[in-house]
């Protein structure tokens, strides 16, 4: 499913605090929970379904923090990692798989952490935190 | 190198009895070719003998005729005894020869005619002589007699009724019996050594002449008649009668016959070597054969073994990679619903996703179970301490109510991949507390031998029974109600992985004991098969 990035409305109310993260999974399970996840802690998201159209909204413009999965058809979470223009967000990697060559190639890339699914949701939350605090 | 010399040339027994067979069939043959050499040479020796028999009986004959004719000389012209002595002359053929006729009157005998060396007439026969008189006065035909007188020995030839009733005509000749006759082509016996007697046996006495320088001659004995007489000759031969070549006969039979037994049993020794040869070698390679079939027969069946367990991880792996983005999902799920949720805390909606929540963190094991099978990585060692990674595997799996647990050992450190093997013990904790679902006491001990560090899990729970025991490190084999079977399976692959070795003792009722051995120094073994 390859669409334009979206600005997902906030669910709730939550206040908002400000930072903005984007998500990318393929999966619209995932991307939704995700997004209805971060967005009820407060984060403003924008989601999209594909590297390239993830790649595309980076260029446009700065987010906080990336969370997106690694394996998406076209392509893929780390090799939209690499491309990504100057200053690089803080980018958390999902993988439901153990490509070891793709996580090397991300490391090389600066990711900021990889998450292995299923994982739990306080430990993802504290990884965006961190992130969007420009914490290594 | 004795041994191997006897082994060289120690014959095998076909050989060894073809050998004896054939030249004892040499020595047969040529024994029978010497008998028969030796018949063939008796029967020419015999053969010549009755030649010179034939030859000697056809000169008395002559003698005999000679002396009927001047019998009927002395008969007709007996007031004449010139004409006698002339017709004696006549048939006179030795300086040595002497003719008589002898009459008898009364009991005297005396000559009335003589010729040539010899008696002279009126003398009378005494002694030896008239003895043969009165012999040949009642024989029918020839006499014949030595007569002795002082050195001289005489032949003598007596005829009676020759030359009328009462008389005997007479041949005598003096001999030397003893002197060795002349041999050669002329003489009667040719070249035989001969002796002839006037006798039916060799009597030295009676001996009229012999050809042999010694005497007495061995040879074969032919009697034969001479007028009423029987007269002996004894001969034999100085060389071979029969030829060189027939005398030589049994040797070259023996030489050939010995020659051809060597030759024969050459040939079956080495074909029986060749043929022994090829069939060790035959099967030398038969049975390398089979046992390089039977190796690769195991290789094969292994090999089919390793491609469906490869077949297994790589499903295990799609469905559990598959089944990670719908756990993580539905964990979004919950906790959305929890937080989103209105209700109060003693809202049974919180129970029912605390009871969703550990529903996903089991199947989340399932799945980690399914990839840590499928994962086949290799272990990365470094040095761990026993106690810690015994201490990190009970906070993961703490003990459940009931189960008590005792560590004993002293710590230890081998060289190990930590992940790998507290996975392998969380598995073998894990099962010790299903196998003791009304409480029980769990031990974890650790002790060393030389080179080798022993970590131990004995459970006092349900036990196994043999069937089962020998089936629990098969993939996806398990008695539980919950699990896919794959926690031993991965637990001892990891720990062979390691070089090291897992065992299991077990009693139904009584509980199981899991023991690790790993090397204090893993060698890597060769990574995962």
């Amino acid at each position: 499913m390859t669409g334009p990035v979206e600005l997902n409305g906030v669910t709730g109310a939550v206040e908002l605090n400000g930072l903005t993260v984007l998500v990318v999974d393929d999966e619209v399970g995932m991307r939704d929970t995700l997004v209805a996840i971060l967005e009820h802690h407060g984060y403003c998201v924008w989601s999209a379904s594909d590297g390239e159209t993830a790649f595309a909204a980076a260029q446009e413009r700065v987010f906080d923090v990336v969370v997106m999965d690694i394996r998406m058809p076209g392509r893929d979470g780390v090799s939209v990692l690499q491309d990504m223009a100057a200053p690089p967000p803080q980018v958390i990697l999902m993988t439901a798989y153990a490509m070891e060559e793709r996580l090397r190639a991300a490391a090389d890339a600066y990711v900021f952490a990889v998450l292995s699914k299923p994982f739990e949701v306080h430990r993802m939350l504290h990884l965006v935190a961190r992130a969007s605090r420009g914490e290594k | 190198m004795t041994g191997k010399w006897v082994k060289r040339w120690s014959l095998r027994p076909i050989s060894a009895v073809i050998l004896l067979v054939l030249a004892a069939a040499a020595a047969a043959s040529s024994l029978l070719t010497q008998n028969f050499a030796a018949g063939q040479e008796r029967l020419i020796l015999r053969e010549r003998t009755a030649e010179v028999a034939a030859v000697l009986g056809s000169a008395y004959t002559g003698t005999q005729t000679s002396l009927q004719l001047l019998g009927e000389i002395a008969r007709s012209d007996q007031s004449d005894p010139q004409s006698f002595a002339d017709a004696a002359r006549a048939v006179t053929t030795t300086g040595a020869q002497g003719w008589l006729v002898t009459t008898q009157s009364g009991t005297s005998v005396r000559v009335t005619a003589a010729a040539g060396n010899g008696l002279v007439v009126g003398q009378a026969l005494s002694g030896d002589q008239g003895t043969l008189a009165r012999r040949a006065l009642a024989a029918k035909g020839l006499v014949s007699g030595l007569l002795r007188d002082g050195g001289t020995v005489r032949l003598a030839f007596a005829l009676g009724g020759a030359a009328g009733p009462g008389t005997v005509v007479w041949q005598e000749s003096a001999i030397s019996p003893t002197t060795p006759a002349p041999t050669g082509p002329t003489s009667p016996w040719g070249s035989l050594n001969v002796a002839i007697y006037l006798s039916d046996r060799p009597d030295p006495s009676a001996l009229v002449v012999t050809s042999a320088k010694d005497l007495p001659v061995a040879g074969i004995q032919y009697p034969f008649r001479v007028g009423a007489d029987t007269w002996l000759i004894v001969a034999s031969s100085p060389r071979s009668l029969v030829g060189s070549l027939g005398q030589d006969m049994p040797w070259i039979v023996l030489v050939f016959g010995a020659t051809t037994a060597v030759l024969m049993t050459a040939v079956v020794e080495t074909m029986g070597r060749r043929r022994d040869h090829a069939s060790a070698l035959v099967e030398e390679r038969t049975v390398a054969l089979a046992s390089a079939i039977a190796e690769r027969e195991l290789v094969q069946a292994e090999l089919s073994r390793q491609e469906n367990m490869a077949a297994i991880g790589r499903l295990a792996a799609t469905v559990g990679h598959e089944l990670r983005n719908p756990l993580a999902v539905v964990t979004n799920v919950l906790y959305l619903m929890k937080v989103g949720s209105k209700a109060g805390p003693s809202d049974p909606l919180h129970r029912h996703v605390a009871t969703a929540e550990r529903e996903i963190s089991a199947a989340t094991r399932i799945v980690s179970d399914l990839l840590d099978y499928a994962a086949r990585r290799g272990p990365i060692l470094a040095p761990v301490e026993v106690s810690d990674l015994v201490t990190e595997a009970f906070q993961v799996v703490p003990p459940p109510a009931g189960v008590e647990v005792v560590r004993e050992g002293e710590p230890q450190v081998v060289e190990a991949d930590r992940d790998q093997i507290r996975q392998a013990l969380l598995n073998l904790i894990t099962n010790a507390y299903d196998a003791m679902p009304r409480g029980g006491v769990l031990t974890v001990s650790t002790a060393t031998a030389p080179g080798s560090v022993q970590i131990t899990v004995t459970d006092t729970g349900t036990g196994m029974d043999e069937q089962t025991r020998d089936s629990i490190f098969t993939p996806f084999f398990t008695k539980k109600t919950r699990g896919i079977g794959l926690g031993l399976a991965v637990t001892k692959r990891v720990v062979e992985a390691h070089g090291g070795t897992v065992a299991v003792q077990t009693v139904p009722a009584a509980g199981s004991s899991f023991t690790l051995t790993l090397p204090v120094l893993a060698e890597m073994a060769s990574a995962l098969q």
